[in-house]
């Protein structure tokens, strides 16, 4: 069975004749060790898209199921379980919290599951992800403190802090320099072979989009095969 | 190894990073929980101080001429130099009243300063050796002796203004010396300005100065009632049998004042309550601004897995904080401020003693426990809207 499936997802802004679709009737099934990319202009529904899959915009119409079990029918702390323990998310724009070092924002996540690992275990998972982005000696730098590319990759690795089933990336490799963006692609890639996380990448870059195994095309609301 | 990363570290954080709207927010609450305790502190002390001397007094009933009610409390509680005069055989007849255990009376001479006496103007206090259970109890130990003529004890003020342990102990009273064998321990009434001579004296005295009260008068009677008997019941039948006299029980001794200084207590009350109003309304507009700023951060928190409850408990906890660390200043302000200002205020130096640790404690606590509340109820609003934000904002970059 399919890990995550959108069942022909709908999801219209505004009311009666000023309503909007961003999202057309779309069907798509992530399985285990999936690397997905979805590719289109920017207003083509990705973000959307990817947010009623991390339960964080609820479908006018359709189902999301999440190993079966339909997420839209989960109160407001199911849902947070479901992102905290499930989904690892990396977002268009910069999302670390100012206040924290590099290391306390990819322990936050942790902290909002905290039987899962113990207080040693998050540290030295949270300092092993800095260490594959490369920021293991920044690791108590501010965000204030870091460049653009190293937010990004503090950010890519807080979204592998509680080992997710998927990973929704939202033009994950923005402002990341080239070498940067082949490191975050391997890292990609390396979690998805190793561990079976599937990965559902949004870019406008065909290139990126050309490392996954498969490969979907979003055109005014509506999800085509690339 | 690193410190462990909590939820009091993280809200520890957020409250560093605008330390000026911080210190602010705590420095109002600490002023408002300052002026809690020090008020709170001043009206305890004062009404300690008046239940204190009315409880000591070492009576169950007063009894004074009829009319004199007033100028009695005024002399025993209030330092007021005031005579009044009734016939002694209104003793016996108290002590004749069913319930009377035993009776003591007191005759009250005023003395004039620079006049008749080396004193300040002041009650001296003729009383009943035999029977007394009012004056001894206050000699923090007992003299050994009885006073004969021309010795007396003295209140702890009166001990002052005729500087006894210094040059002098003997004092002129109506013209006649008076050696002092004792001082009285600080009662916060009138006995402390007061000196106390055996009723022997009263005749020389009267003869020696200008005191003139009636032959083989007397001021008051103080009664012990039998046990388990109420002492307001026998005021009462003591004011049926004997028309020319007012008793008084213990309880309503001082009672006036405190109804007095109840309506002080209330003034300090309203103006708390209109500073706790003012000072929840900053903490709300600090914490929603505070929550504005944050939109896009919780909704952040709420996209990588935090449940409302988890937002809620982060602010809760930073206004807590505030409130926590406001109130402890204020309450070590308020604490200081009660215990400096003790000279400033008459009232206070008199008071026979100091707040005691437990009421300390107590009005600490109280402190800590207003402060934070009213810090609490003025940030409730920002917290319930923060509460209902959507973690799709941080998805629109918002």
């Amino acid at each position: 069975m399919p890990r995550l499936v959108a069942e022909n997802v709908t999801k219209t802004y505004g009311a009666n004749g000023t309503a909007v679709a961003a999202v057309r009737g779309v069907s798509l099934d992530v399985d285990r060790g999936d690397f997905v990319a979805i590719i289109g202009h920017s207003g083509s529904g990705k973000t959307t898209l990817l947010s009623i899959l991390g339960g964080l915009s609820r479908p006018s119409e359709g189902r999301v199921l999440f190993d079966g079990r339909d997420l839209y029918a989960f109160d407001g702390d199911a849902l947070s379980e479901y992102r905290c323990e499930h989904v690892g998310f990396v977002f268009q724009f910069a999302s670390l919290l100012g206040a924290l070092t590099a290391r306390e924002n990819l322990l936050l996540p942790a902290r909002f599951r905290p039987s899962r690992r113990s207080a040693e275990e998050r540290e030295a998972r949270a300092l092993e992800l800095l260490g594959l982005v490369g920021l293991r000696d920044r690791a108590d730098a501010y965000p204030a403190e870091l460049s653009g590319g190293q937010q990004r990759r503090v950010a890519i690795a807080r979204a592998f802090m509680n080992d997710p089933r998927v990973i929704l990336a939202d033009e994950p490799t923005g402002d990341l320099d080239e070498e940067t963006e082949a490191d975050v692609m391997r890292l990609f890639r390396a979690m998805n072979e190793r561990s079976g996380t599937a990965v559902v990448l949004v870019t406008h870059d065909t290139e990126l989009a050309g490392q996954a195994r498969r490969r979907f095309r979003m055109h005014r609301g509506s999800l085509l095969e690339a | 190894m690193a410190k462990e990363f909590t939820q009091l570290a993280h809200a520890v954080r957020n409250l560093r990073r605008r330390p000026t709207r911080t210190v602010t927010l705590v420095a109002a609450i600490g002023l408002l929980v300052s002026a809690l305790v020090f008020a709170l502190s001043f009206v305890r002390r004062v009404e300690a101080g008046i239940r204190t001397a009315s409880g000591r007094l070492g009576a169950d009933v007063i009894v004074v001429p009829t009319g004199s009610r007033g100028a009695a409390e005024d002399v025993l509680l209030d330092n007021a130099v005031k005579t009044f005069y009734m016939d002694r055989e209104i003793a016996d007849r108290v002590r004749a009243t069913k319930g009377v255990a035993r009776v003591t009376t007191q005759t009250y001479l005023a003395t004039i300063a620079g006049n008749c006496c080396d004193v300040p103007e002041t009650i001296v206090v003729a009383f009943d050796q035999e029977s007394d259970f009012v004056v001894a109890p206050w000699l923090p130990r007992a003299l050994g002796k009885r006073l004969e003529r021309g010795e007396a004890v003295v209140g702890s003020e009166s001990a002052f203004n005729i500087r006894i342990g210094l040059t002098q102990v003997d004092g002129r009273l109506f013209g006649k010396v008076f050696h002092v064998l004792g001082v009285l321990e600080k009662t916060g009434t009138g006995l402390d300005t007061a000196i106390f001579v055996d009723e022997k004296n009263v005749g020389e005295l009267v003869r020696g100065g200008t005191a003139r009260p009636p032959p083989g008068a007397i001021s008051v009677v103080f009664v012990k009632v039998e046990p388990g008997v109420d002492p307001a019941r026998v005021a009462g039948a003591i004011e049926d049998s004997i028309i020319e006299a007012d008793a008084v029980a213990r309880r309503d001794v001082g009672q006036t004042m405190l109804r007095a200084f109840g309506d002080v207590s209330r003034v300090f009350a309203v103006t708390f309550a209109l500073a706790a109003v003012l000072a929840a309304c900053l903490a709300w507009a600090v914490f929603t601004g505070v929550a504005n700023e944050r939109i896009r951060e919780v909704g952040l928190m709420r996209a990588i897995g935090a449940k409302e409850s988890h937002v809620v408990r982060l602010f809760l906890l930073e206004v807590v904080l505030v409130g926590a660390l406001g109130s402890l200043a204020g309450v070590v302000a308020g604490t200081g401020l009660s215990l400096g200002l003790v000279k400033g205020f008459d009232v206070l130096r008199s008071a026979p003693a100091a707040l005691g640790v437990a009421d300390r404690l107590a009005i600490a606590a109280l402190g800590l426990a207003a402060g934070t509340a009213i810090c609490v109820v003025g940030a409730l609003s920002p917290i319930r809207s923060t509460r209902r934000t959507e973690p799709l904002a941080v998805l629109k970059g918002d």
